[in-house]
């Protein structure tokens, strides 16, 4: 049996394929369970609401066969009592992408109320670009995923996420910098502008290509470069 | 089939584990070029290379 590290790789290279593409196909195939199945459906809980990403990003309906894996995700790994706040906001972010491209499937394992997320504003700089960057499957704009209380709480710290974005490119943390980057893609406002100084752009390009191999960083810098592209505004 | 049961326990309960830490993963240790180290050894490089050759004797 394969390490559940490389079945969270395989999954995401499989997202950042149909999120280049643009097609509208699914994500995960359906020969592609076999004697791994409970492994393909942890990875699926590993990589969160981030296997529906390219309909939510595409606006495409999902297909039924990612549906069912995210919801079986949901159900067969939910947040224990001792689960850590991003164990929790990862599950909830899985719940309310699968309450937004399956309406009618409303199960009482998707209901729940949405977390504390006031811990966010208390961390520090550094804190709040690696907690920001492992929860970065919730960087999706509200205006496609509907409000979040994580992008909410982030909304004001563009400047201490640009500073952290630029921190993980000399730490060569190209997991944190390309999740940092999609956050601030998202982020980026009239009212909380990300510096023009940062040259975001040039910057995600970078971690692409230095960091790109992983496909996690990969997934990230994509739907950071389609944010900034306005494909989802 | 029952003795499988434990076993099929176990999987399940070592794959919580291994999500909860991959969903929890702590700050990869980060490294940096440290410019005095870099500068250092491109001075010694750089003084060996510039350095005239050792004398030979004249026949």
């Amino acid at each position: 049996m394969k390490n559940l590290s490389g079945a969270v790789c395989d999954l995401a290279s499989e997202v950042v394929s149909v999120l280049r593409d643009g097609d509208h196909r699914a994500v995960i195939s359906p020969n592609g369970q076999g004697p791994d199945a409970e492994l393909g459906v942890a990875a699926v809980r590993v990589l969160g609401a981030d296997v529906l990403l390219p309909s939510t990003l595409h606006r495409h309906p999902a297909a039924p066969g990612d549906l069912r894996l995210v919801r079986e995700a949901v159900r067969t790994f939910p947040p224990g009592g001792d689960a850590s706040a991003s164990t929790e906001w990862s599950h909830w972010a899985m719940r309310e992408a699968l309450r937004r491209h399956d309406p009618t499937a409303a199960a009482p394992q998707l209901s729940g109320a949405a977390p504390d997320a006031a811990w966010l504003s208390r961390l520090s700089w550094q804190e709040l670009t690696h907690q920001l960057a492992v929860l970065g499957a919730l960087a999706v704009p509200p205006a496609v995923a509907g409000p979040s209380p994580v992008v909410a709480a982030a909304a004001p710290r563009t400047l201490d996420l640009a500073r952290g974005f630029v921190r993980a490119v000399r730490r060569r943390d190209w997991l944190q910098a390309a999740g940092a980057g999609r956050w601030l893609a998202v982020l980026d406002s009239d009212t909380s502008p990300v510096p023009a100084t940062l040259g975001l752009d040039a910057g995600l390009d970078f971690v692409l290509r230095m960091g790109g191999a992983d496909p996690r960083v990969a997934l990230h810098a994509h739907a950071a470069r389609l944010l900034r592209a306005g494909a989802a505004g | 089939m029952s003795t499988l049961k434990p076993e099929t326990r176990d999987l399940q309960k070592s794959l919580e584990e291994d999500v909860e830490a991959a969903l929890n993963p702590g700050e990869a240790q980060g490294y940096y070029r440290d410019t005095r180290e870099c500068a250092a050894l491109l001075l010694i490089a750089g003084a060996a290379l510039l350095s005239p050759p050792a004398p030979r004797p004249k026949k």
